[in-house]
């Protein structure tokens, strides 16, 4: 019993140790991108027009609905506690600092996520990994390294754009339901937002960018012998990078209030 | 003849199963090396482990003396850019149309060519198999003999002087198939090292100047053809013909140049 403990340990730490290993290559790689042919840059474009154009609409609803739903509920509920002035902070916290990030992080998990890793694991079933190394082009930076830069820079501009909608488009769907002076509302959100609302916000979705990609990367590459490894990749890489994101989201968030 | 690519007691193993055990092996420069033997006795493996896409679990490549593993990043890509390997599955890349994967290469190593220069060489190389129609196809959309000669044709884009050739003459018509050993003569011709894993006995006595006979994993003989023939135990005689005997039905000539 001890005997298994302690090689399943083993496992897990030699385990834990090539990812290290492989992430510090992906960052390696990713620095030396810039400088390299114009051919990755190519597979960049496409994989932000994947990974962020596409998942506009998705990220609009949603954003839209949120921003709605705290208005409403904000401009029913506290002015009971006579607290209306909270609700612009509360709104910013919401969606600036928290949900912003963690949903938008959901959304790509979802989208890019499953896609990243079950393309990588058919490829490497069919032999297209060893068939890029036996040309000479390194498949980490052509093709491991822009989907890597494109979902972290996806996810921070798709927060950006969760932000922006769920604080100021969301005004317009409330005045249908709950008419607010537009000049008041501003106002009144512009200064509540703190630097350190907007820091938090682009710390935590390149965070989470990273984990949504290099789980998925990982994940795809650990695909070696059969096509039914495939979706129980795919599975693993949305499991771990939710987990991952949401542990990642505490942490940061316990720093910020230490 | 000096070596170019040696392999020393490589042994690859896949769940505890070993693949390739303790195989030695000397690829001569300019030379064609034919690796025979029954399938699943690890001749792919071998082809991968020389041309430096499979890492061995023991044992070491050496490439002109040095060994692979502790090659420095620029001397590894010119390896590899040196090298063509047509896979046994083709390989081909599914989300690139035809032309595109042959394009990539060129794009990659030669970024100094305009778009036209590329087209023209990808187009003369599909023209010259027939298959210039099909550019603009998906690999899916080929039939499997065609995605073989893509593969042929994507292994010898950018000119190498070492060919790795996993069953080239698999699943493709005469008349293809005529073209391709044209194609794989004049590459002979030019002193390329090549180094083949077929059952083709056409392919073998046209081009084979070494020969290695695997069996479950290990090397039973390799050297000179001549010499092969020559000492060739009853077993490597019984692999031979077991291997070739489809293919001799034929064609006679490898059977007859070892004297089977």
């Amino acid at each position: 019993m001890i005997g298994e403990l302690g090689l399943w340990f083993k496992s897990k730490f030699r385990d834990f140790l090539y990812a290290c290993g492989f992430l510090l290559n992906v960052l390696k790689e990713s620095l030396l991108f810039l400088r390299q042919r114009q051919v990755g840059f190519r597979v960049l474009v496409l994989q932000i027009l994947f990974t962020a154009v596409e998942a506009l609409g998705i990220v609009s609803l949603i954003s839209l609905a949120l921003g709605a739903v705290i208005i409403v509920q904000g401009v029913s509920i506290l002015p009971k506690f006579g607290q209306e002035q909270l609700l612009y902070t509360i709104l910013i916290i919401v969606i600036t600092r928290e949900l912003g990030p963690i949903l938008t992080a959901f959304i790509i998990i979802a989208r890019s996520g499953t896609a990243i890793a079950t393309e990588l694991g058919n490829m490497v079933i069919s032999h297209e990994i060893e068939a890029y190394l036996s040309v000479g082009i390194n498949p980490i930076s052509y093709l491991v390294v822009p989907r890597f830069l494109a979902v972290t820079v996806s996810m921070l501009l798709l927060t950006f754009y969760f932000n922006f909608l769920g604080l100021f488009g969301s005004f317009f769907i409330t005045q249908l339901i709950s008419p607010i002076q537009f000049g008041e509302y501003f106002r009144n959100l512009l200064s509540s937002l703190q630097v350190v609302d907007i820091v938090s916000s682009i710390i935590k979705s390149t965070v989470f960018g990273i984990i949504i990609s290099f789980t998925a990367i990982y994940q795809g590459f650990k695909v070696q012998a059969s096509s039914t490894e495939i979706p129980q990749v795919a599975i693993k890489a949305v499991g771990q990078g939710f987990v991952f994101c949401i542990l990642a989201d505490a942490v940061i968030t316990l720093i910020y209030y230490l | 003849m000096e070596e170019l690519i040696s392999l020393k007691e490589i042994t690859v193993t896949a769940q505890s199963y070993e693949i390739l055990s303790q195989v030695s092996l000397g690829i001569r420069r300019g030379k064609c090396t034919i690796v025979m033997g029954p399938s699943g006795c690890g001749k792919s493996t071998l082809l991968k482990v020389a041309a430096g896409l499979i890492v061995p679990d023991r044992g070491k490549v050496f490439w002109e003396g040095e060994e692979l593993s502790r090659l420095s990043e620029k001397k590894l890509r010119q390896f590899r850019k040196m090298n063509g390997f047509v896979f046994q599955d083709a390989a081909l890349w599914a989300n690139r149309s035809i032309s595109e994967n042959l394009a990539l290469p060129l794009q990659f190593h030669h970024p100094e060519l305009s778009a036209s220069e590329i087209d023209r060489q990808v187009n003369g190389h599909l023209a010259r198999m027939s298959l210039i129609s099909s550019s603009p196809l998906r690999p899916s959309q080929l039939s499997q003999g065609e995605r073989k000669i893509v593969s042929f044709l994507r292994a010898i884009i950018l000119q190498p002087s070492i060919l790795f050739l996993d069953e080239p003459t698999s699943f493709i018509d005469h008349e293809m198939l005529e073209k391709m050993m044209k194609v794989i003569g004049e590459y002979r011709e030019r002193s390329c090292t090549i180094v083949a894993v077929t059952h083709d006995a056409h392919l073998t006595s046209m081009i084979a100047d070494d020969l290695a006979v695997l069996k479950e994993g290990r090397v039973l003989a390799s050297g000179q053809l001549s010499e092969v023939r020559r000492n060739a135990s009853r077993e490597v005689s019984a692999i031979l013909s077991q291997v070739l005997s489809q293919a001799a039905t034929y064609d006679s000539d490898l059977l007859d140049l070892l004297g089977g």
